[in-house]
């Protein structure tokens, strides 16, 4: 599970989530397209959220340092 | 101003994207009306039902008397009161009207103010009927305390009397013979025609008044008089004012008329209400029966009075809502008829107003309805006008998008089809609330309550809720899209109530050998690859945990910051695009663009370079050093190659991209306006009277002086902010870090220091404490409290930082005239 597969996947969902909404609420080209930037909008959130954290663990400088207790 | 020309070429182009719901308000079209007056009310009434016209106000300069409807207005109020009335007398009876319409007949405007006439005289006669009665049964109640209380009295006193008697008349036998010194006294009392006749006057005084009462009386009759006093048990009904007090009973002796006026003036004054009576025991005895008697008839008398009267408000109550949306109706109809100005030859009235283009044929339907149906001779007469005057906005929003069209209206209303934020803000607004609110635990709780309101949607929403109810409910949809975002980021801050789970695969870190000696002191090695969604589990607890979120969170907010902006840039073009304002694209947009991305673009760059490389290369000495000594050697702060062209080259963009946003905008304003002047000064060619009058028209508006120094001095203000805005702004989304940390130590202390602390004691009273103290401070400090310090937090990311990148926000809401807002209105 590298950083493109996963942002494959994303994209992947995003596709299928605007082809659904599509399909389950078609209400004329102008509502399609605000649907459409929803999704494109959340999806484009959800990935950069993750790809950051993903990202910021590829090379960490610092590892876990257990505390004493444990 | 350029603005406003974009607006007219608009109407020609439509725009430059395809259209979008919510994006840009509804297009709109100033309407003239021209309506006879005998269809002008019925005309308004259906354009009340349909609600998509905003009337202007023709007769600013009259005052309100001096408008042609103001009569009608004065007998709507009379009849609101009428109703005001009733409702108050439905509430005093417990009468609840009911809330639908029993019939749906329509009821004539001047029958109903008869019928409402009628009704309140009736009731009115009813009610004061009623307290007549009710207020001579009070006296009656307080004359019969009055004589059982002085008949008391009367009673103790003659048989002391008589036993004092009986003493003296033994002593009179006993030493009748011997001159006896008491004879004096003796005589007096025996003496018949020299006995003084004392008269009384009894009655009930208020008991906080009794002691006053008693000291004024003996003041005034030098202290000839006796007052006796007994407290009432129960407080009496006074009949005068109605209420219940504590009274005494007082029966006052005195001697002579002159102390008798004195006396019956001080028992005015003092509110004691006086009541007949006699010392002869037979007829305090006819009179106890007489008054009882009277009693029972005067109770069934107002019995039936009330009966009566609650027919009378059960009779109003089914009609009442249907009378009350009558005239509420009928008084919004005639203040928007008092808006039309009244044509010359009075036959027609004429109305202007803002209605969406999409409603015109809706409109002209209505209007010939009202044409039709009040069998005028003359149809209305609908007319489209051209204008220079910005229209109202108007965004059609649902259930669903309407909170968050609020989110934004709060700020300000969009101006007249500029970029809607809103459209953004559905997603993005939850997205960076999440970001400060990530535990999915904490989101589940949200969405199960959220989901509550949503699914009792139905049965709330015609309630009436409290204030804070009435918000969450109103932004049921908002919370439910939070709790969702929030879930999500929880996944990925792989927090549940702070507890990480190893879900989405092995952690990544492991120890170096079986024994695990050296975990505590040089820590885990990483043995995979990276955990592959969300924070690794072995962060949890461990004492590096805080350095690393710290980093990575600070970062995210740059990161996520930067993106922001960036979209309210792009959404600037968009507007420049769509108003066809070139000016603003070259002068606005892309120094812009250029100016954020090259210092804070550049800073987004280098964190991901780090993150990807893995290199030790501290980015504030890099930020900090490419300005202060651009040319100088990186040493080991270098990140990739090349990267100190890269830098010269971003510094000398961020440099030219503030001039080039401060200069050239209003020297072509300046010029552009100096070239229509021109160009008008050699066209008034045309002769023709219609082309004049368009002149004119056009005239009055374009000779607005060109202040360039106002122009400059704006464009000034807008860089500077910019440019400093920058820099602020990016620090501003530091925040989102600030409150996620807070967040998930707050929650971590709530579970280790409550929960797992009570767990260690092994008692199961403890554990019970602990519990409902951890359920408390969840839900009290982080469901609550947090939530509210998250949401107004990315409420300013949202305000402030992502909107004034493009969204001006000075238009005016669409405020149609509409039966169906009225009524909200009213609630």
């Amino acid at each position: 599970m590298g950083f493109l597969m996963t942002t494959i996947i994303f994209f992947v969902a995003g596709v299928v989530a605007s082809v659904l909404v599509r399909l389950c609420c078609n209400r004329g080209p102008s509502t399609n397209l605000f649907h459409l930037t929803l999704v494109i909008t959340a999806t484009v959130c959800c990935w950069m959220m993750w790809a950051i954290v993903y990202l910021a663990q590829l090379k960490p400088l610092i590892v876990p340092i257990l505390s004493e207790g444990e | 101003m350029g603005d406003y020309r974009g607006l007219n070429v608009r109407r020609d182009r439509g725009g430059c994207c395809p259209p979008m719901d919510l994006m840009r308000s509804e297009a709109m079209q100033l309407v003239r009306i021209i309506v006879p007056v005998e269809s002008a009310h019925l005309t308004l009434s259906y354009l009340g039902d349909l609600g998509l016209f905003q009337f202007k106000d023709l007769n600013a300069d009259k005052s309100p008397f001096q408008r042609t409807y103001a009569n009608q207005i004065k007998r709507c109020g009379e009849m609101a009161r009428k109703l005001r009335l009733f409702r108050e007398q439905m509430a005093k009876a417990g009468i609840a009207h009911s809330e639908m319409a029993m019939t749906q007949t329509r009821i004539d405007f001047d029958e109903m103010e008869i019928k409402l006439g009628e009704l309140e005289a009736e009731l009115i006669e009813v009610n004061s009927n009623n307290e007549k009665l009710q207020r001579s049964y009070n006296e009656l109640l307080e004359y019969m305390l009055v004589l059982k209380k002085a008949g008391e009295f009367f009673y103790s006193a003659q048989s002391s009397a008589t036993a004092q008697h009986r003493e003296i008349e033994a002593r009179q036998i006993g030493d009748g013979s011997i001159d006896s010194p008491l004879l004096l006294e003796q005589e007096m009392l025996t003496d018949p025609s020299k006995q003084v006749k004392l008269g009384f006057v009894s009655g009930l005084v208020p008991k906080e008044k009794a002691m006053a009462f008693e000291r004024i009386l003996f003041r005034a009759t030098r202290g000839n008089m006796y007052l006796r006093q007994a407290a009432v048990d129960d407080p009496v009904i006074d009949p005068i004012s109605g209420e219940k007090i504590a009274k005494n009973v007082f029966v006052v002796f005195y001697s002579g008329e002159r102390a008798k006026t004195k006396i019956l003036k001080i028992c005015e004054a003092f509110g004691a209400n006086r009541y007949p009576f006699t010392d002869d025991i037979g007829k305090q005895m006819q009179m106890i029966s007489e008054v009882s008697g009277k009693i029972t008839e005067l109770k069934t008398t107002i019995d039936l009075g009330m009966l009566h009267r609650d027919n009378i408000l059960k009779n109003i109550s089914y009609q009442f809502e249907q009378w009350n949306n009558l005239v509420r109706t009928e008084k919004a109809i005639y203040h928007t008829l008092n808006m039309l100005s009244l044509d010359v030859t009075k036959k027609c009235l004429v109305a202007e107003g803002w209605s969406p283009v999409f409603a015109t044929s809706q409109i002209q339907d209505a209007l010939q309805r009202a044409t039709y149906d009040s069998n005028s001779q003359v149809g209305s007469i609908f007319q489209v006008l051209h204008t220079k005057e910005s229209p109202p906005t108007y965004f059609q929003t649902n259930k669903f998008t309407s909170a968050f069209q609020e989110i934004v209206d709060a700020y300000g209303i969009a101006k007249y089809q500029e970029a809607n934020p809103g459209v953004y803000t559905i997603i993005t607004f939850p997205f960076l609330f999440a970001v400060m609110f990530g535990d999915w635990g904490h989101g589940m709780c949200l969405l199960l309550a959220t989901l509550m309101l949503i699914f009792r949607e139905k049965k709330l929403s015609s309630q009436k809720l409290g204030d804070i109810m009435e918000m969450m409910f109103g932004g049921r949809y908002v919370i439910m899209m939070m709790a969702l975002f929030s879930i999500y980021t929880g996944l990925i801050y792989n927090e549940f109530f702070s507890v990480p789970f190893e879900m989405f695969g092995r952690s990544a870190y492991a120890c170096r050998d079986p024994s695990c000696r050296d975990a505590t002191t040089d820590g885990l090695v990483k043995v995979r690859e990276a955990y592959p969604f969300g924070v690794d589990p072995k962060w949890h607890g461990s004492r590096t945990e805080l350095p690393f979120l710290n980093s990575l969170k600070m970062k995210m907010s740059i990161l996520l910051g930067v993106a922001q902006m960036n979209l309210g840039i792009i959404l600037s073009y968009f507007n420049a695009k769509f108003f066809s304002n070139s000016l603003n694209t070259w002068y606005q947009f892309i120094p812009q663009l250029i100016f954020l991305n090259s210092l804070f673009g550049y800073l987004s760059l280098l964190i991901i370079v780090k993150w990807c490389t893995g290199s030790q290369a501290d980015l504030y000495h890099v930020m900090i050093y490419m300005f202060l000594s651009p040319t100088d050697d990186l040493g080991e702060n270098q990140l990739f190659p090349g990267q100190k062209t890269l830098q010269l080259v971003l510094l000398l963009l961020a440099l030219i991209s503030v001039p080039w946003m401060l200069f050239p905008k209003p020297i072509l304003l300046r010029k552009q306006h100096n070239e229509r002047h021109q160009g008008q000064s050699y066209t008034v060619i045309h002769n023709t009277e219609e082309s004049l009058e368009i002149e004119e028209d056009h005239d009055s508006h374009d000779h607005e002086e060109f202040e360039f120094s106002e122009v400059f001095v704006h464009q000034l203000i807008h860089t500077i902010e910019f440019v400093l805005g920058a820099v602020s702004n990016t620090a501003s989304y530091l925040r989102l870090w600030a409150l996620s940390l807070a967040h998930s130590e707050l929650s971590s202390v709530f579970y280790e220091k409550v929960l797992l602390l009570a767990w260690g004691f092994n008692n199961i009273a403890i554990l019970i404490i602990g519990i409902v103290v951890f359920v408390c401070a969840t839900i009290g400090v982080l469901l609550v409290m947090e939530t509210l310090s998250a949401f107004l937090h990315a409420l300013r990311l949202h305000w402030v930082e992502f909107q004034n990148k493009f969204y001006e926000g000075d238009g005016y809401k669409f405020a149609p005239f509409s039966f169906a807002l009225l009524a909200d209105e009213e609630d």
